[in-house]
């Protein structure tokens, strides 16, 4: 067990490294620089070359990929040029945000995605069946800008249920936090449910088609019994695999939707600081995000292989 | 002019303050409390005042700061953290008087140690420290008492110190050395930060060791008679339109700021909603390359702006919501002049076309430079390439993001011929203010390095250095003569930007910032 | 943002690939329920991109202040948006944008894919780095490296394909890897290597066209993808340069006008979200009918 972590994480090593050297690139390639964003609008040109100075952007490309790495092997990202905290903290504030986001929709997409997809299984080729694949369809057809605008029309401004966006801190009010964050939790979620629910419904049609739930039916257990403890036990594993996907779809998603909504979270940190051309903040940022998810996915990975009967019964 | 009115002011000194005081009692809030909470359209990175030059920032950190002299209500100069200033004879020397029994919101009482330490940061962070070239240096001699010394005599000091561009705010001395966007929030004003999310909201409450100018008795501009009615004040950042129309409607926002056109019809009928209007928000323009082919040619520029129709323009650009406007200052200033209108809004197509005969045009390409970020400006893009077609130009677009557009312009990249911006807090500030982007290094019609047209280097000197304010004045309108008729601009109109409020907020007026003192509830 | 959906419900299936004969193949797929109605949404928004010039000759780019925001009606179809620009020209030709965008991403995904997949696959020596950088790529949330990369290159329909090829190819290639490194190991493969034959023929004339069927599937959710992520970029402002009519640009620019003008966004939406079904269910039907495990299901 700690050799497969271990042996995992060395692995990632490299797939950071390349992730590093990828982010520090594209920045400098992109035109523009931040102190069109700190002049503003009303910004002289005596002012902008007075800025870049002060910013220090005109220094070698070597001289900043040496700071960038010296940096990150002490664990300090930089900091960002418009919010002159670090990078770290910046992130530590954020990060949080969209994981609650991103957790919220991950309960909603294992509920819905769960549920329809095992009980559309089980009643293979129904009317519910065809019913719950069809919206599946729908969830993965629907663009989640789009039925994030719909839902602020018609919730937000048509019926006044719910604020058009912001956000407010789990910890500071939890319902406050659930008004503002369920429609961004839906539109984002809406995607992977179709997902799962199209993957749990041919897993569990493969496993009820496996030799040891015909034995078990044969041997008169109660259909519940079959289905609850043999089949879905089993149908459940390969489905740990697509958490580790899902997660990086709703960070990935949770991009537009942070944005529409209005909420302070990584995506629209990041990409404010693409826009911005906060070089650091982006660097550290899209470093961090990117490690995250492929520690999680390393986490599933484990538990993967943890839970895998074939390993367990070797 | 601003500073027809300042020079006098200036020589009356100490004496200004006090005439014209009123006896009767100071604002007091009809009611205290609740939370106003304010929809704002710009994101927000930081509150470091004089590091930030950005709408955004000025509108919330402005709550929280003050500095020795702002502008009032009609622009005209004032005191604020200052209780007096004079001018030495020589004009070489101000002495600022400080008000007594102003402490910041940590609780420390200011003293000219802070006013130091604020302006040695300033001068090597703040955004606007060039007005300091002309500055020998400053002195703390007693608590209560600032003095700066000037190398020579400039007429335009005190109307550059208390410019709101990039106000010089007044912080505690401990935090003179914070780095650049990293300024501790402190301040002497009204509002004190609760916390700060920033991509979300900023929060502030009350400061109740808050002492206001006694020398006022209402708010005037960004200084005068300041209260917090409000317990607590939130700047939250809706960057959708619709959802900050939305949030006025629900009553879920307070105020908010630039309301869509497309939504006021309906918004006035709404009984609940208080639309505020603020007129001459900007002044929309686009400034051409005159080093880059084809407009470095004259007459070919003569013809775009005889093509153009400008209320067509500022009609896209705005929905609906602007005034025409002459030149560079608005019709409200003393220093407003139309001089030049004879090339503003022409709309003759068939005088472009002999221009552009006499041009030699070619169907060479003109790009307009333009940005996604500010509506505004990509719409009046759009339309001014739609009449540059119409007389047979070949008209592109380069539509890029802000930051884009803002690189290619300052380096003079080739391949552009119109960048489009919004003249908006320098119009405001005065003539001065504005007709710096008009002045090396860099001018704003790039001129090129080292070969700035010498009629307008003239004019801006004249505009510095004459003493007579009448002089200065007749040199603006020159200068702003020439920019039209050789076409270093093409001013487009003045967009008015709308805020509003919920029918129960009361006092609050539109600024150039929302400011949150004497603004209440009613019960 | 969707590709590793793709991945993963391909994941599901490992490929198991035999040759069909075309026209069996075919035959089955014009016998399938949903890969006909997929057939069905897509060839209206194929339709609509090819006679986009006689079904709507009006300029999508062209402006008529006078007649702005009128509603969808008799006069405007479709109705118009601010500048009085029809909104059925403008939607219409959108369906050409997405079309070309899609089919260009889905093109260069298929030549880099394979090649890179290919040569991973085959040459185990090339594998570990050209993975490496692959799993590197993929690592990053797609949207955001999307968007890092139009920054890049600057906003503009060819640079918005350029950048979701980017993103999109190294997971084309670990399809096509996973396909090759199976094949390889098969016995008519390795009986080829025994006889002498070069690389390329092997991987031309063995592997390869085995490796089809789960890169076609690919592909076609891909085509989804791209159309997505597009109109996505082009939403946030990164991707084709307004006033070029994508659905992500008309929507960008009506979702301030969304209280008081909603068609200007519902039409485009519905548009784009008839687009992606057609290829998801168009997606499906490939699937069901080229892989044979999931075929034994039906």
């Amino acid at each position: 067990m700690a050799s497969l972590v271990l042996r995992r994480v060395l692995g990632a090593l490299p797939v950071l490294l390349i992730v590093s050297l990828i982010t520090f690139g594209m920045m400098r390639l992109i035109p523009g620089d931040p102190s069109s964003v700190i002049g503003g609008m009303s910004a002289t040109p005596a002012q902008l070359e007075q800025i870049r100075r002060d910013l220090g952007l005109d220094e070698p490309i070597a001289v900043q990929l040496v700071r960038w790495y010296g940096g990150l092997l002490q664990g300090n990202l930089g900091r960002s040029i418009l919010m002159g905290q670090d990078v770290m903290s910046v992130t530590l504030q954020r990060l949080p945000v969209t994981i609650a986001l991103s957790a919220y929709a991950l309960v909603i997409t294992l509920v819905l995605g769960l549920a329809s997809g095992i009980f559309a299984a089980l009643r293979q080729n129904t009317l519910i069946d065809q019913l719950a694949m069809m919206l599946a369809m729908l969830g993965i057809s629907i663009p989640n800008f789009f039925l994030g605008l719909l839902m602020i029309i018609f919730f937000a401004v048509q019926l006044g249920w719910l604020p058009t966006g912001g956000y407010v801190g789990f910890t500071d009010d939890p319902i406050g936090w659930l008004r503002t964050s369920t429609m961004p939790a839906i539109s984002l979620a809406l995607l992977q449910v179709g997902l799962l629910a199209r993957i749990t419904r041919s897993t569990m049609l493969e496993v009820l088609r496996q030799d040891y739930i015909r034995t078990a039916r044969a041997k008169g257990l109660p259909e519940r019994l079959v289905v609850m403890k043999h089949a879905l036990s089993n149908a459940l594993i390969p489905i740990t695999t697509v958490v580790g996907i899902i997660v990086s779809l709703l960070v990935s998603g949770s991009v537009v939707t942070e944005t529409l909504f209005s909420i302070p979270g990584m995506g629209q940190l990041l990409t404010q600081a693409v826009l911005n051309r906060d070089y650091p903040m982006v660097q550290g940022g899209l470093f961090l995000v990117t490690a995250f998810l492929v520690l999680i996915n390393i986490g599933v990975d484990v538990c993967y292989s943890l839970l895998d009967p074939r390993v367990r019964h070797e | 002019m601003v500073r027809v009115r300042l020079v006098p002011i200036g020589l009356a000194a100490a004496f200004l303050c006090s005439t014209g005081l009123a006896s009767a009692a100071p604002f007091k809030c009809p009611s205290v409390g609740g939370e106003f909470v304010f929809g704002q359209e710009a994101n927000v990175n930081s509150l470091d005042q004089p590091a930030s030059n950005t709408i955004s920032t000025r509108n919330i950190a402005m709550n929280i700061f003050e500095t020795l002299m702002t502008r009032d209500e009609n622009n005209n100069a004032i005191t604020d953290l200052a209780e007096s200033y004079t001018e030495s004879p020589d004009r070489l020397t101000y002495t600022f008087k400080l008000r007594q029994g102003v402490k910041f919101h940590n609780g420390k009482p200011m003293t000219s140690a802070d006013v130091l330490a604020s302006f040695d940061r300033y001068n090597k962070v703040g955004l606007e420290r060039g007005m300091f070239k002309n500055v020998a240096g400053w002195d703390a001699p007693d608590a209560s008492t600032f003095v700066i010394k000037m190398k020579q005599p400039q007429p335009t000091f005190i109307e550059q110190l208390s410019s709101f561009s990039v106000p010089i705010v007044i912080i505690p001395a401990e935090f003179k050395d914070d780095p650049a966007m990293q300024l501790h929030v402190v301040g002497t004003g009204p509002w004190q930060l609760v916390d700060f999310t920033p991509g979300g909201q900023v929060k502030l409450k009350r400061y109740d060791g808050y002492t206001p100018n006694t020398k006022y008795e209402e708010r005037t501009g960004f200084g005068g008679y300041k209260q917090a009615c409000f317990d607590t004040v939130v700047f939250r950042i809706v960057t959708e339109a619709g959802a900050r129309v939305a949030g006025l409607k629900t009553g879920e926002l307070q105020g908010v700021e630039d309301l869509p056109t497309k939504s006021l019809d309906e918004l006035k009928k709404d009984k609940n909603i208080t639309i505020v209007p603020l007129p001459n928000w900007w002044i929309q323009i686009a400034l051409p390359s005159i080093t880059n082919p084809p407009t470095d040619n004259l007459l070919l520029r003569k013809a775009i702006q005889a093509a153009l129709d400008m209320d067509e323009i500022m009609d896209a650009a705005t929905d609906g919501n602007y005034k025409l406007n002459v030149g560079f200052q608005y019709p409200n200033q003393p220093s407003y002049t139309d001089v030049g209108k004879e090339t503003y809004n022409i709309k003759d197509p068939a005088k472009a076309k002999e221009y552009l005969k006499q041009a030699g045009y070619k169907s060479e390409p003109i790009v307009l430079l333009t940005n996604k970020d500010y509506t505004s400006m990509y719409n009046a893009a759009l339309v001014m390439a739609e009449q540059l077609k119409a007389i047979g130009i070949k008209a592109d677009l380069k539509v890029v993001d802000w930051p884009t557009s803002v690189g290619i312009m300052t380096k003079n990249e080739p391949g552009w011929n119109f960048f489009f911006t919004g003249y908006g807090t320098q119009p405001a500030l005065g003539a001065l203010a504005t007709m710096q982007f008009f002045t090396p290094p860099n001018a704003n019609y790039k001129p090129g390095e080292g070969k700035d047209d010498p009629e307008i280097i003239k004019a801006w000197d004249d505009m510095n250095n004459l003493p007579d304010p009448k002089d200065r004045q007749a040199a603006f309108a020159r200068m702003q003569k020439l920019i039209l008729e050789k076409v270093y601009a093409l001013p487009f109109g003045a967009l008015t930007k709308v805020q509003g409020v919920r029918a129960n907020v009361q006092g609050y007026k539109s600024f150039r910032i929302p400011r949150m003192s004497n603004v209440w509830f009613t019960k | 943002m969707n590709s590793a959906a793709a991945q993963l419900e391909l994941d599901a299936d490992v490929p198991e690939t035999h040759v069909h004969p075309a026209r069996a193949t075919l035959k089955r797929l014009f016998r399938h329920r949903l890969f006909l109605s997929g057939l069905g949404l897509f060839g209206i928004i194929l339709a609509a991109a090819v006679l986009a010039p006689w079904i709507a000759p009006t300029d999508p780019t062209k402006l008529a202040m006078r007649f702005k925001f009128r509603p969808p009606g008799s006069e405007f179809a479709f109705g118009t948006d601010n500048f009085g620009r029809s909104l059925w020209s403008r939607v219409i030709w959108g369906a050409q944008l997405s079309v070309i965008i899609g089919s260009s991403v889905v093109a260069l995904n298929a030549v880099f894919g394979t090649l890179i997949g290919a040569l991973a696959g085959y040459f185990r020596s090339l594998d570990n780095a050209l993975m490496r950088v692959n799993d590197a790529m993929m690592a990053f949330p797609a949207i955001l490296l999307a968007i890092g990369i139009t920054a890049v290159l600057g906003p503009s329909t060819l640079n918005a394909i350029l950048a979701l090829a980017i993103v999109y190819v190294p997971r084309t290639a670990r399809i096509v890897r996973s396909s090759v490194i199976v094949l390889r190991e098969m016995e008519y493969v390795q009986a080829a290597v025994a006889a002498g034959a070069g690389h390329w023929r092997i991987l031309r004339r063995h592997i390869l066209p085995n490796a089809m069927a789960p890169l076609i599937v690919q592909l076609s959710f891909l085509f989804a993808y791209a159309v997505l992520s597009e109109a996505t970029l082009s939403f946030l402002g990164l991707g084709a340069v307004p006033p070029t009519p994508t659905w992500g640009n008309i929507m960008a620019e009506g979702r301030q006008y969304m209280v008081e003008a909603p068609w200007i966004i519902t039409i485009p939406g519905i548009a784009l979200m008839i687009t992606v079904m057609g290829l998801n269910l168009l997606g499906d039907g490939l699937r069901d009918v080229l892989d044979p495990r999931l075929r034994i299901q039906q």
